[in-house]
């Protein structure tokens, strides 16, 4: 599963990074392993895709939240 | 005197405090070399002074683009003698990432805890002593856009003893045990954990022999090869658990979550449905404001107003009884090259106030991360889309918008592209030809020039990408900065330094561009003397000379005389002009600027309907007006670019013009031109698409690239290969 099959409001933990491209600031983004990711809704045109993690807001691509392996964590809130 | 830089992430409220600091004492001055600038400023305090150095904002000294490296490059140099790590306190674990690359080096550091009322906003609190102790720097917190705390800042950097400062930060064994490798060879531990981070290229300016390189690479390999996790993880990642740890001590989080201001701004801004229409909406008012009957009715009043003034002048220079040819120069070269310029300034001003807004506010991030995909398609990043639409008025302000990008290769392309969106001035020119020759259709043959404008831009910027800028990866990774009320005097300010800018080229290169095409329309042999000419003898002067002489290159593109080549050669001042002119060298009686129809009889004498959509096509792609040039020098800072992309656009502007012409005069004219100007479109941009789709992005593959060899990535065939998998394996899964 990847970051990219997330839904919005739906939380996840980041197992592996995949991405080529633009890696290195993802990694200093803070999209580390391990770390825990709130996807919070896509762009008006469906892609890119808005999330929170370490407490701001960051928005990427789907091609690049594509290769972000990810496992799906179960709502505690709600 | 003492080096101070301030460094931080982007939008942490550097700007905001350095001008805190050096107050009025604020000397600004561009650096040259790179586009974005580095400002520097003096810093008094009774005894104490320094030099305070503002530079762009980072994530990381791990950098992806060519302003960010200033910044990272000052850091790695040492550049300077004291950092001030300005850290936003509403977003400290991200913000103490940097703090920790910074705390590698040896230089000292002082940390401004900015946003300290966003914060207490939050209901949140942040144990000051104890961050201190956990970083071992001072730490002082500040509120930059109230000034709270500056003060308090200044007095200790002038008591503060930073050369006893040690930094003592460290990682996990493993981390460590990799950074011990590296710094036996490096034999300093801020290089090593900057080539950990960042391979090779770091060390560059060293000039490490081909063996110390090889030995790096080899340790580099070994170590690698010790670790589960992807190298490049390990030490980010322990780096992210020691700032965790920190956080954990020094944050109080006074009970549950609050929904922020932020999120519910954002629930309506960038709403699944309402976003893009408000969008529309916000565009729509700038635009409507700036160039709409308000901006309008200002400019008119503001014209007046110089008109007036110029008029004083005028008869100024007239009762001095200079000679002719220095009044003529006076009233019509210098003056009536600048108010034709400043004219604009009204209008250019409620657009810089406007931007201005919508940058501070926050609202420019949300823009782009709704346009993204849009602009994706043609190789753009999201951020593209505020200056191209700001070209539709003026590539004035335009140009000076895509600071806003962040790299620089894509800043190139947007502002290379910029000129094609059809500006303000080029309308009169498609009202009067349209008027004169396309009757009913006039609209959409208007209209077909903007269309075609936007065309040849987008299909430029592929182009562009493609080839000369391929470096250019119109990234997308962007932070939502939290929205805020944009300060009165930040807004000013920002407003100001723009419109300052502005009359600054309007002073220099504009001046000096007026004078020498002032000399060339009113100068000329007349009767086998060479003297002054009347405004009305414009067709014997220098310009008329070379608009004959150049006549042959511009007839395959259409141009049926003289003096529609010499009208377009004075469109390079302004396009405005360009109308003007014409109607001086038609010999029309009156105002054709005020008046268009005046010049549909000429017109409809001189041109047929496929001249006149190429003189309109050629009119819109040609190189844009002296402002626009130097405007574009500006961003670019190099002749080489600028250089090129006029002749570019003079290219492209001729060869389009070209074969509207040609393409037009076979047959019924109009109709089949606008046909074969969307079929060669169409024909193009599918070649150029498939070419994209063969050749994939920048880093998507490791087959053709140069660096390929010191690349410590992973490759991205072997992840592709992967999830591919995996996904398949969920798919059967489900």
């Amino acid at each position: 599963m990847t970051l990219k099959d997330i839904l919005p409001n739906q939380r996840c933990r980041i197992k592996n990074i995949y991405v080529n491209n633009l890696r290195k600031r993802i990694i200093d983004m803070g999209l580390t392993t391990n770390t825990e990711v709130l996807v919070k809704k896509l762009a008006p045109l469906g892609d890119p895709m808005e999330i929170m993690v370490r407490g701001y807001l960051l928005t990427l691509r789907k091609a690049e939240a594509r290769m972000i392996e990810v496992e799906r964590l179960e709502d505690q809130k709600q | 005197m003492i080096k101070i830089a301030l460094i931080g992430n982007p939008n942490s409220g550097k700007t905001t405090l350095f001008n805190g600091l050096t107050g009025a004492n604020q000397f600004v001055g561009n650096w040259p070399g790179v586009t974005v600038e580095k400002k520097s400023g003096k810093l008094k305090y009774k005894d104490f002074e320094a030099e305070i150095i503002d530079l762009p904002g980072i994530y990381s000294l791990s950098t992806i683009s060519l302003e960010e490296e200033i910044s990272s490059r000052f850091v790695i140099d040492g550049k300077m003698d004291l950092i001030i790590n300005i850290v936003d306190a509403s977003n400290l674990e991200r913000n103490l990432y940097l703090t920790y690359q910074l705390l590698d080096s040896d230089i000292p550091v002082v940390i401004a805890l900015n946003c300290m009322d966003i914060v207490q906003k939050k209901l949140e609190q942040i144990n000051i002593e104890e961050l201190s102790r956990a970083l071992g720097v001072p730490v002082i917190p500040i509120t930059a856009s109230k000034k709270k705390g500056v003060e308090e800042l200044i007095r200790f950097l002038a008591d503060y003893d930073f050369a006893k400062q040690e930094h003592h930060i460290r990682y996990s064994s493993a981390a460590e045990t990799s950074i011990a490798a590296f710094a036996e060879l490096l034999r300093d531990r801020f290089l090593a954990i900057r080539f950990f981070e960042d391979g090779l290229k770091i060390l560059e300016p060293l000039k490490l022999s081909q063996e110390d390189n090889a030995r790096l690479i080899a340790t580099f390999q070994k170590e690698s090869d010790r670790h589960k996790l992807d190298f490049d993880m390990v030490l980010p990642n322990s780096r992210y658990d020691e700032i965790l740890a920190v956080c954990g001590r020094v944050l109080t989080k006074n009970g549950h979550d609050l929904v922020s201001d932020t999120e519910k701004i954002d629930r309506i801004m960038t709403h699944k449905w309402l976003g893009l229409p408000l969008f529309a909406l916000i565009m729509f008012l700038v635009f409507f404001l700036a160039f709409g009957p308000i901006g309008t009715w200002i400019t008119d009043w503001f014209v007046k107003g110089i008109d007036f003034f110029f008029s004083l002048i005028e008869d100024l220079v007239a009762s001095l009884g200079m000679m002719p040819w220095v009044s003529s120069l006076i009233t019509n070269g210098v003056f009536g090259g600048l108010a034709a310029v400043i004219g604009f300034l009204p209008q250019l001003a409620i657009l810089f106030l406007f931007m201005s807004i919508l940058e501070d506010s926050g609202y420019m991030s949300r823009a782009a991360f709704i346009m993204d995909r849009l602009l994706r398609k043609f190789g753009l990043s999201g951020k593209a889309f505020i200056p191209m639409l700001i070209g539709f008025g003026c590539s004035v302000p335009a140009m000076a918008a895509t600071r806003t990008l962040d790299k620089d290769e894509d800043r190139k392309i947007t502002t290379m592209v910029i000129p094609f969106m059809s500006c303000g001035a080029k309308a009169p020119i498609y009202g009067v030809f349209a008027g004169a020759l396309f009757f009913g259709a006039s609209y959409l043959a208007v209209f077909s020039m903007y269309v075609l404008g936007i065309i040849v831009a987008l299909l430029s910027a592929i182009a562009f990408k493609k080839t000369i800028l391929k470096s250019a990866s119109a990234n997308y990774i962007m932070e939502l900065p939290e929205y805020r009320v944009p300060t009165l005097k930040n807004t000013f300010l920002h407003t100001w330094e723009r419109v300052k800018g502005f009359l600054l080229k309007a002073g220099t290169i504009l001046l000096g561009a007026f004078i020498v095409i002032w000399f060339l329309s009113y100068f000329g042999f007349v009767d086998g003397t060479f003297r002054l000419l009347q405004d009305e003898e414009i067709g014997s002067s220098l310009l008329g000379v070379v608009g004959r002489f150049l006549l042959p290159v511009f007839q395959p593109i259409g141009f049926p005389d003289w003096q529609a080549t010499v009208a377009m050669l004075t469109g390079f001042v302004a396009k405005e002009s360009v109308v003007g002119t014409l109607g001086i060298l038609y010999g029309v009686a009156g105002n054709a600027v005020e008046n268009g129809s005046l010049l549909y009889e000429p017109i409809r004498a001189a041109f047929t309907g496929a001249q006149a959509y190429a003189f309109m096509a050629f009119a819109l792609l040609s190189t844009p007006c002296i402002a626009a040039i130097a405007a574009m020098k500006k961003e670019f800072n190099s002749w080489k670019w600028l250089l090129f992309t006029v002749a570019y656009e003079m290219i492209v502007a001729y060869l389009v013009a070209l074969a509207i012409y040609q393409v037009g005069s076979l047959g019924s004219g109009v109709v089949l031109s606008i046909a074969f100007g969307i079929a060669a479109a169409a024909i193009v941009y599918s070649s150029i698409r498939k070419f994209i789709v063969r050749r994939g992005a920048i880093c998507d593959s490791c087959s053709s690239c140069t660096v390929a060899a010191d690349c410590h990535l992973p490759k991205k065939e072997d992840f592709q290969a992967q999830i591919d998998k995996k996904e398949a394996k969920d798919i059967d899964q489900d």
